[in-house]
């Protein structure tokens, strides 16, 4: 295990680098900085300064080599809106992110991973076509509108729970609940796809042969085996959710990641934008990081 | 005839599946018997209802299936009757079982000994330490050097023939009083196949544990077997001891099926086949089920359903051609038409 960890970690090196150079891309391509930074009526000689002094005339490598350089130390400059050391203002926001990133998956496997088992084990009942049935539009509800009803009906009109910002448990409820709904419709869908396939395997026959309680049959044999692809779904709805709940967090005012991102690009706030990107990024290769493990751990027939 | 000896009488089982294409009588009207610690083998093509058979005694017959007439009178007790939480009592205790496909028959991700233990936790009173001593125990038993290693180590980094073992040591972990083999040896080569049913053999000998084997593989069935029920399109066509079913099967099927084995001292010889295949439950043919195939069919069984009747030494046979009245109203027939049958 110990050996395995090390191999994950040190490939995520080859990971990251190329991560930082698409970053960097993306901004470099994107135009320059100087003209939003300077007054229209500035001289060329204005502009040249300014670049220089910002390295910008140096060639594409180098300027990379730079940013690289700086990346590693937690260095992406500094935010020109918010005058302030770029990283330490996306870092602030990250709590907000991950709280909400963490409620929204909470709910989600709370509700996800139990209909989807008995859904499946009540196969082509009622129970089943009403879980599937509502799974179904729980995916296809657009989260905007869902965030907004709940707004308007728990928290203008019965006033259970505050209408925005974030504080207390109270209000990480509803964005976490609009957010969780489509996740947990995809999951429940999924695990019960792979319990139904789960429960027709010979070993699932072999248990039941044994004697032991349908209890077991089905949490123990069934379910251990049908988790392993349900993870993978799990690791990439939270990534998706760290990578900034954009709508969401517009529409109940949390100050999160997303809306930071969202800020910074109308601004064409480069640093801001460039550090969010590269912690989103290295949230998602940590939370993947934490998937593999787990996949190890359920399965112990993957070798890497 | 019931009597001290007699461990499990199956009698007129009809287990049926319900699908949306209509009902689907998988086993209809199969009736034997098993005394305590007899080796049986049911034996017949795939579809003839063997091993639905099996899993109705099992009681894990799955939806759309369910077991419609007939009594399972396992001891005292009437296995057709009980519940599932009933059952379970019985399943792995009383009776185990062992399936054809020891690769998958594992769950890949517990280790072996928790899977052994697991059977021998649920039926007998013993902790967990003394649990994990009789599983390595019975691994030891069925032959696996190193036990107390195999005990911790996953279903996958065992071969095919002893992963067989482990189920084998799995299902006679709680000294069951019937065992039912459903094609233990068919997914794994021939010189591991002679290993496992010598193992068996010697196990349930041991044990005094009565065995099921099902199979369509008769060499399998010499090697190990005391009595032979052969089952075609559902129900029981021949029952006999082995030896006199060897040297003289009565049914034509039963003959078609030693004829297609094959044999060492004739190797030049075309390998013969029963023609056809097994009718489907949908379109099964009016009288005698295996006419369309039959070599010896007359017009007789084109339109009678023959019944299970019994001959010498307790032998049973379903088919006219042992039916004295028949056959002497056949020959007349045949001697005014001049036609002679075959």
């Amino acid at each position: 295990m110990k050996r395995f960890l090390i191999q994950r970690l040190l490939q995520l090196i080859p990971v990251l680098i190329i991560m930082t150079f698409i970053v960097f891309s993306l901004v470099y391509v994107a135009g320059d900085p100087v003209a939003l930074m300077l007054p229209e009526e500035a001289s060329p000689e204005d502009v040249a300064r300014v670049q220089e002094s910002l390295g910008l005339n140096e060639p594409f490598y180098v300027q990379y080599g730079i940013f690289l350089t700086n990346a590693v130390q937690g260095d992406f400059g500094q935010s020109y809106r918010y005058n302030q050391d770029a990283m330490s203002i996306v870092l602030e926001r990250v709590p907000a992110t991950m709280e909400l990133a963490i409620a929204s998956m909470i709910f989600a496997t709370i509700i996800a991973i139990p209909m989807g088992i008995w859904s499946a084990t009540r196969r082509n009942t009622f129970i089943d076509l009403f879980i599937t049935g509502s799974s179904v539009l729980g995916k296809a509800m657009p989260n905007f509108w869902l965030g907004i009803m709940f707004i308007l009906i728990l928290a203008v009109n019965t006033q259970i729970f505050p209408v925005s910002g974030r504080g207390t448990f109270m209000h990480v409820v509803l964005p976490a609940i609009t957010l969780g709904t489509a996740v947990a419709a995809e999951m429940t869908r999924l695990t019960r796809s792979n319990m139904i396939e789960i429960l027709q395997q010979d070993y699932v026959r072999t248990a039941k042969a044994k004697g032991v309680s349908n209890g077991i049959v089905t949490y123990k044999h069934s379910f251990r085996n049908a988790l392993i692809p349900v993870v993978t779904i799990m690791a990439l709805q939270t990534s998706t959710l760290v990578g900034g709940a954009i709508v969401t967090e517009q529409v109940f005012a949390w100050p999160g990641i997303g809306q930071l991102l969202v800020q910074a690009v109308n601004a064409r706030d480069m640093a801001i934008v460039q550090a969010a990107v590269f912690l989103i990024a290295l949230l998602v290769i940590f939370i993947n990081f934490i998937a593999d493990v787990l996949y190890r751990l359920l399965d112990p027939r993957i070798k890497y | 005839m019931k009597d001290e000896n007699q461990l499990l009488n199956v009698s007129n089982l009809q287990t049926h599946f319900f699908t949306e294409n209509g009902t689907v009588p998988s086993v209809d009207g199969v009736s034997f018997q098993v005394n305590k610690g007899e080796l049986v083998a049911i034996v017949g093509e795939s579809g003839s209802g063997k091993s639905v058979t099996s899993l109705s005694i099992m009681g894990l017959v799955e939806d759309p299936g369910k077991i419609v007439g007939g009594d399972i009178m396992f001891e005292d007790k009437n296995l057709a009757t009980y519940t599932n939480k009933q059952m379970r009592k019985i399943r792995g205790n009383d009776i185990a079982m062992i399936f054809q496909e020891p690769l998958t028959s594992l769950n890949p991700v517990f280790t072996i000994g928790n899977q052994l233990r697991e059977a021998i936790l649920q039926h007998q009173n013993v902790d967990k330490a003394t649990a994990k001593k009789m599983s390595i125990d019975m691994l030891t038993q069925v032959g696996i050097p190193r036990a107390d290693k195999v005990y911790n180590s996953f279903p996958h980094s065992l071969s095919g023939g002893m992963r067989q073992r482990v189920m084998i040591a799995m299902s006679l972990s709680c000294n069951p009083k019937l065992l039912i083999a459903d094609e233990p040896t068919t997914a794994l080569d021939v010189t591991i196949q002679a290993q496992i049913l010598e193992l068996m053999k010697d196990l349930v000998k041991k044990m005094d544990t009565a065995i099921i084997l099902i199979t369509h593989d008769l060499g399998v069935v010499a090697e190990l077997v005391d009595r032979v029920i052969v089952m075609y399109a559902g129900q029981v066509v021949e029952q006999s001891d082995v030896f006199t079913l060897f040297k003289d099967p009565k049914h034509p099927y039963t003959k078609g099926l030693l004829d297609s084995t094959p044999k060492i001292q004739d190797l030049n010889e075309e390998l013969i086949s029963i023609k056809g295949t097994v009718p489907t439950p949908a379109n099964m043919p009016e009288g005698c089920r295996f006419h369309p195939r039959c070599p010896h069919a007359m017009d007789h069984c084109i339109s009678h359903e023959p019944q299970l009747e019994t001959m010498e030494n307790g032998r049973e046979v379903r088919c006219w051609l042992f039916d004295e009245e028949v056959m002497e109203h056949e020959r007349q027939k045949s001697g005014n038409e001049g036609t002679p049958q075959k």
